[in-house]
């Protein structure tokens, strides 16, 4: 057994200690900055877009630095909480980041400054504020939307002509799917996170979207709603869909039974395709909102403003920085990362060329719902989330009822959150 | 000895001591007096509010968090106890095996040893890929030789998860007390045990009254290092489990809620600075307690050879 400490701690301590700090002098002929982001995946994008930023802006230089993805809210934690910390960082939508910019880690953004910042909706720059004092922290980037992918060349052998279109629909389409020797869905349980993203996607028929985000938010209705109980309950109908084990696999495995067309559906959120297309580039690849609880309901896109690009309150390259930020928010780096990693671009200058993004968007114009727990319940702890993602895993499961975790999810909320306090 | 030469002979301790008090001074004594205070204070992320008493503690012991605290706290233990019983009798198995072996000790030694040297990361992904419930070869092995109804997603189940956690546990660190014991059986006077055999003693009379007794410094260091190891235990969990003690919580650990609470989740988002710290306090006071009083108690029954 190990005796060192916590050496995740350690190790994260160790890596904002040993980055290097921020150059000297704006004036100075080479300014290096340093930028931080979580996305791994996308390091080979990012240098591209760097090497253009470069050719352009002689005398700067940045340089991308990614971090594991689960460690990345740590690292920049201590790093910046110490001072310290890149120039650049890619920032965490709503709650992710909200206690770092509230405690002033963070350079208030002014569209003099950033004209892009003129360009977005109130909605997606809401990602990007404080959580107290409500001032532009970053420049949003991207907004995810939460949907079925399917499979068409799997749909098609199965049979199924037509999308369903109501939840009984789609769960006699996984019966026929089954029946046809294909995985229905590749969504599974090892991940707590990924039952959360599914949730948000088949849920909000059942509770009601949108009006509900708002009552919950207001204080008028509580978790412990009915209809939250149902769309609860709809999860744990999925899991005799999922794969054999499913409570054992993990979220690669789970994605990669979808990418290798072992499985004709995923539910989840479109950053998903990029990475669906990494893995087989030949896969084909549709997508659909998740379908109404009820001839009677209505269909919904979960939705939200996936993060941001912010500077360093501590930054001494503040020209430097808000050059590159600038040039983040150009039209051509805006079309780079929609064309190249399938993102849903925020600015509405930015042309989608791809066809299932495209479809994508149009839905969630019209059906866009908040993330009910990442747009509303993530600012302070116990979130929501931290109820919700190993809540699922026992869901699945038959561990708890779906009653229960309601109840649970309403009084963890209901601790911190002051128009829920005291209701249950 | 002259005052003179004592004088500088204390000289040269402290100033052999100095650097190293330095070092755990100021990476151990203070943070950890720092994470004491810190667990009376109210925060809102990194920042450090007013004073608030014992409130975190209060908030530590009342839902959601004292669910999670229990449950830690129970697998944190059922790791002690499992790790103690099972990886300690197999090391020292080891280690009396290797202690008798003829021939071929440095390459038993080196296979015992090995897994302890691997990076933990390279361990946990390890095994991960060997469990992978759809794809890995032990599922694989099991299903092909006629045994499908065991083919488990060991890692997923929330009865199997644990047990899976502490089984790699010991493949990984079992070296590390068979490496402990074989020195102090090594240490062991010859004498004792070939007076014991001249006068008729069995093999398994000389394991009990004599090699055991004589363990028993070895036997307390490790002791002391597993219940330090099992109550802090973090890594493992960690890599394959995640934060959250995935599945269902069902390997969550002390330190991993620890981690949780004061760096928060990128997951589940927000930290909650006080009452991480709340709960640091509680894991020293109790490995710190427990290590002081265990270590005392087991020295007791040390013999002198």
């Amino acid at each position: 057994m190990n005796i060192k400490r916590f050496r995740g701690l350690v190790a994260a301590l160790f890596a904002a200690a040993t980055v290097v700090a921020p150059g000297a002098s704006v004036a100075s002929a080479d300014t290096e900055l340093t930028f931080w982001s979580w996305r791994t995946e996308d390091k080979a994008f990012y240098e591209s877009q760097i090497k253009l930023f470069e050719a352009k802006n002689p005398g700067i230089s940045v340089k991308f630095t990614p971090y594991l993805n689960t460690e990345y809210n740590a690292i920049v934690s201590t790093a910046l909480t110490a001072g310290k910390g890149p120039d650049i960082i890619q920032m965490r939508p709503y709650g992710g980041m909200a206690n770092l910019s509230d405690a002033g880690n963070f350079l208030p953004l002014t569209t003099a400054e950033v004209p892009a910042l003129k360009k977005l909706s109130a909605g997606i720059l809401a990602g990007a504020q404080g959580y107290k004092d409500k001032k532009q922290y970053g420049l949003p980037y991207a907004v995810s939307a939460l949907g079925v992918m399917y499979n068409p060349d799997i749909l098609d052998q199965s049979g199924i002509r037509a999308l369903p279109q109501t939840w009984a629909q789609m769960l006699k389409a996984f019966d026929k799917v089954k029946k046809a020797g294909f995985l229905p869905i590749g969504n599974a349980g090892g991940n707590g996170p990924a039952l959360e993203q599914l949730h948000a996607t088949v849920g909000p028929t059942f509770y009601g979207g949108t009006s509900f985000y708002n009552d919950v938010v207001a204080g008028k209705k509580t978790f412990t709603d009915k209809g939250y109980v149902a769309s609860l309950k709809a999860v744990a109908d999925l899991a005799k869909y999922m794969p054999a084990n499913y409570q054992g696999i993990d979220y690669n495995t789970a994605r990669g039974l979808f990418a290798n067309e072992k499985a004709a559906f995923y539910i989840g959120g479109n950053y998903e395709m990029g990475y669906f297309r990494s893995l087989n580039p030949s896969i084909n690849i549709g997508w659909f909102p998740a379908p109404k609880a009820n001839s009677g309901a209505k269909r919904y896109v979960g939705t939200w403003a996936d993060g941001a690009y912010a500077i360093n309150a501590k930054t001494t390259n503040k020209a430097a920085a808000l050059k590159f930020l600038n040039f983040l928010g150009t039209k051509e780096f805006g079309q780079a990362l929609v064309d190249e990693i399938a993102f849903i671009p925020t600015a509405p200058y930015v042309k989608i060329n791809d066809p299932a993004v495209k479809e994508i968007n149009r839905w969630r114009t019209t059906l866009g719902t908040p993330f009910l727990n990442v747009v509303g319940f993530r600012f302070e702890n116990p979130t929501s989330s931290s109820i919700l993602q190993p809540g699922f895993q026992k869901l699945i499961v038959g561990g708890i009822t779906p009653e229960q975790l309601a109840k649970d999810v309403q009084t963890a909320v209901a601790s911190w959150y002051a128009p829920q306090k005291g209701k249950s | 000895m002259s005052s003179a030469l004592r004088r500088e002979q204390n000289r040269t301790t402290v100033s052999l001591l100095v650097p190293a008090l330095a070092v755990i001074i100021i990476f151990t004594t203070i943070p950890a007096l720092t994470t004491l205070s810190y667990a009376f204070f109210s925060w809102d992320g990194f920042q450090r509010g007013g004073f608030n008493g014992l409130e975190n503690f209060q908030k530590l012991f009342a839902y959601p968090y004292s669910d999670q605290l229990f449950a830690a706290l129970k697998h944190n233990t059922i790791a002690f106890v499992v790790i103690m019983t099972f990886q300690t009798s197999l090391g020292l198995l080891f280690a009396y095996a290797m202690f008798r072996i003829k021939r071929g000790l440095r390459l038993y030694r080196v296979v015992v040893f090995l897994p302890v040297i691997f990076s933990l990361v390279v361990v946990g992904y390890l095994w991960q890929a060997l469990l992978d419930p759809f794809y890995g070869p032990v599922n694989q092995i099991i299903t092909a030789i006629g045994l499908p109804e065991f083919a488990k997603p060991w890692l997923g189940d929330t009865a199997t998860a644990l047990p899976t956690l502490m089984f790699i546990n010991l493949w990984r660190w079992v070296g590390f007390p068979a490496i402990v014991f074989l020195a102090g059986l090594n240490a062991i006077n010859t004498e004792y045990i070939e007076a014991a055999r001249i006068d008729g003693a069995s093999e398994g009379q000389i394991f009990r009254k004599i090699i055991f007794p004589l363990l028993a410094p070895s036997l307390t260091i490790i002791t002391v290092l597993t219940f330090i190891g099992a109550y802090e235990w973090f890594d493992l969990p960690f890599v394959l489990g995640g934060s959250n003690g995935s599945p269902a919580g069902a390997t969550d650990t002390l330190a991993l809620m620890f981690y949780r609470l004061s760096f928060g989740s990128i997951d589940s988002g927000a930290n909650n600075v006080g009452v991480g710290s709340a709960l640091g306090v509680l894991i020293f006071t109790l490995v710190g307690l427990g290590a002081a009083f265990g270590s005392k108690m087991l020295r007791k029954r040390e013999v002198e050879q």
